[in-house]
């Protein structure tokens, strides 16, 4: 971990917002075709405890979606009951609707985190409050990051920065407990 | 400690083969210890998990020598119906709630078992609750670290490669009934 573990904790204890695409950090960025022409991604179970562990402690978790082939990242946000946190959007207009999220929820670019895998995810990183990349996020993505998972993309980014966020809040241990013991509710 | 013949890489920690011959219930954690965590999407939204045919034989051992299994998961899918099917684990036996522990207040009641008598295999930090109140605990060889930690027995394999094949070997070795299970079944 080449991060400042402190610096990183600092950044992460002021979010109010975390923003990710789908392909790259809750995926492996991979689709299997098979002949018939069908087409299949993979998640990543824990991943999902992340996002809704986010949203329960308050924490808005954003699904800024420029990388779905088909349906594939609504069908995850459906599934975690998170779909009011869904967005589609062509890769050009990213910007612009984080904008309007920012402007519809009232968080400032120092509450967001906002998470990156790829080159184009470099705007917003270098504009949030905490920027995180992938373990296997290109070089120039890295380097621009408060803090890089240990874990690739769909191997469990979002169980581990949850985690985190969680931990620099100081309500982690109390959010396991709950969780245990009464569910998500 | 008594010794058996355990399974290379796995972790017995001590006092785990006593508490191994107490076990009457199996409670099993569905994502991360049947699988490998991943989960597939189609195109059109049909969601699939990937299971391990090893464990069939380790369901149908424990069943065998009289130890019940359960999944113990936040929400049972129709997959997990499907595989509870090829396992052999009755329909009764499928659990679902995220309130996990109060759930298995109200089966212990209803099927007659202690903690003691429970083993759990679990693979995370929201498992801890379940593995510290189960007579046994277990966790795959890549659970999340507290999971590791805390558990009797951490299995040579990870999530969704054969964790209950391996329990189902241990938990019988250490009841010294392996050899006649095994002989009944083959």
């Amino acid at each position: 971990m080449r991060c400042d573990l402190k610096e990183a904790q600092e950044r992460a204890k002021k979010v109010r917002m975390v923003v990710h695409d789908i392909h790259g950090v809750l995926t492996p960025n991979v689709v299997y075709c098979d002949q018939e022409g069908n087409r299949r991604y993979e998640f990543w179970h824990m991943d999902g405890f992340g996002d809704l562990s986010l949203s329960a402690n308050g924490i808005i978790p954003i699904f800024l979606d420029s990388t779905s082939v088909d349906e594939e990242g609504l069908y995850r946000a459906r599934e975690l009951k998170l779909e009011k946190y869904y967005y589609k959007v062509a890769p050009q207009d990213k910007a612009k609707k984080l904008e309007e999220i920012k402007e519809e929820y009232k968080v400032s670019d120092e509450e967001i985190c906002y998470v990156g895998c790829e080159l184009y995810d470099l705007p917003f990183m270098k504009k949030v409050g905490f920027a995180v990349a992938t373990a296997d996020a290109p070089e120039e993505v890295k380097e621009v990051a408060h803090y890089i998972s240990s874990l690739p993309g769909g191997r469990g980014v979002m169980r581990e920065l949850c985690e985190f966020i969680l931990r620099a809040k100081g309500v982690w241990e109390e959010w396991v407990d709950k969780v245990t013991k009464m569910g998500y509710k | 400690m008594q010794h058996i013949k355990i399974k290379e890489g796995a972790i017995v920690r001590e006092g785990a083969i006593e508490k191994a011959k107490k076990v009457r219930f199996v409670v099993i954690d569905i994502h991360g210890v049947l699988t490998d965590n991943t989960l597939y999407y189609t195109h059109d939204g049909i969601k699939s998990e990937r299971f391990s045919l090893k464990d069939r034989l380790g369901f149908r051992l424990l069943n065998e020598a009289g130890i019940r299994t359960a999944f113990l998961t936040s929400k049972i899918s129709r997959a997990d119906q499907a595989v509870g099917k090829i396992y052999g684990v009755p329909e009764e036996f499928l659990w679902g709630s995220s309130a996990k522990m109060a759930l298995t207040s109200e089966m212990q009641q209803k099927y007659g078992f202690t903690d003691e008598e429970m083993a759990y295999i679990g693979d995370e930090m929201i498992d801890l609750g379940m593995m510290r109140r189960a007579g046994l605990s277990i966790a795959p060889a890549d659970g999340s670290p507290e999971a590791r930690q805390i558990a009797d027995y951490v299995t040579s394999v990870g999530g969704g490669m054969g964790v209950v094949r391996e329990v189902a070997e241990f938990i019988l070795r250490a009841q010294g009934k392996w050899e006649e299970i095994i002989s009944k079944v083959f």
